[in-house]
């Protein structure tokens, strides 16, 4: 019963994203450059991400699915130029001058 | 009403088929809600003027509380979706009620966090850096506070109806809500607190 409630893939998956959130406090711990600190953030953010997308929210299971990934990389398009646009133009395009 | 049985119960049906396609187009544009919040906060976050700055304000332990519990509810609703698709009601509103109960955890952790930032001079109107960071994590909160709301209605729909194709379509898509906002938050841990403790 409890092997059927607790199917492995859904513990491995809680147990993945529990590891991420401790690796990403290494940036807290240890010192080290700004750079360095960002990549490891993106790196256990989009994993943890990915966790949720593929693993629990069953994104790949449709006949939709196609759909479903269309939508959502659009959608994170739209993020990404949203958040790094504004990035360039408020400070980035500044400094550069 | 056409019922494949082939299918899990909340897929089972074309409309049930297309609540949850339309349901994740409504996730695409609160990526992009999300998106905006995030970078008007990217933008801001080192105006605080004469206030408190992310350094000083933010502290890690409630942080880390809320980034269990809201892990771990993700976790719970994941295994209620299994769950139900076993047919085992019981066990399922078991861990939706585990999962509602962490939800409110991670509520009252954010609510005492943010007394706590008034009580150190932080209020939304303080800095472009309170304001902007405020608006983030009360938008976020919003969508919990409202998801906890949501979740017991079809907690008790599902008492009252069982699982039928409605109640574990609701049930599906309700899910899908629940671990959009944990990976929101993911981002929020990762790109506000870590990087303003930094």
């Amino acid at each position: 019963m409890m092997k059927q409630l607790f199917p492995k893939q859904h513990v491995m998956g809680f147990v993945f994203s529990m590891v991420l959130s401790v690796v990403a406090l290494a940036v807290l711990v240890f010192d080290m450059s700004y750079k360095m600190g960002m990549a490891i953030l993106l790196v256990t953010a989009i994993a943890q991400a990915l966790v949720q997308l593929l693993l629990f929210m069953h994104i790949g299971e449709s006949e939709d699915k196609k759909t479903l990934y269309t939508n959502i990389i659009y959608a994170l398009f739209v993020g990404v130029v949203t958040i790094l646009g504004t990035l360039f133009t408020m400070i980035w395009g500044y400094q550069m001058l | 009403m056409k019922i494949d049985e082939s299918l899990p119960l909340e897929y089972s049906t074309e409309e049930n088929r297309l609540k949850i396609l339309g349901f994740w187009i409504f996730l695409g544009a609160e990526i992009a809600l999300f998106s905006t919040l995030f970078a008007v906060y990217f933008t801001l976050h080192n105006g605080h003027g004469n206030g408190p700055s992310a350094e000083e304000l933010f502290k890690i332990t409630p942080v880390m509380i809320e980034t269990v519990l809201l892990l771990t509810s993700s976790f719970t609703i994941g295994l209620g979706i299994h769950a139900m698709r076993l047919g085992l009601k019981k066990a399922m509103m078991t861990f939706f009620v585990i999962t509602l109960v962490l939800g409110l955890g991670f509520l009252g952790t954010e609510i005492y966090e943010f007394v706590e930032y008034i009580h150190e001079g932080a209020t939304i109107q303080t800095s472009a850096f309170t304001s902007s960071l405020m608006t983030l994590l009360g938008t976020h909160g919003a969508h919990v506070t409202f998801g906890l709301f949501w979740g017991t209605a079809i907690l008790i729909q599902v008492a009252k109806r069982g699982l039928t194709p409605e109640t574990a379509n609701k049930s599906f898509i309700f899910s899908l809500y629940w671990h959009f906002l944990d990976v929101v938050w993911i981002f929020i841990f990762s790109f506000v607190y870590l990087k303003g403790m930094m």
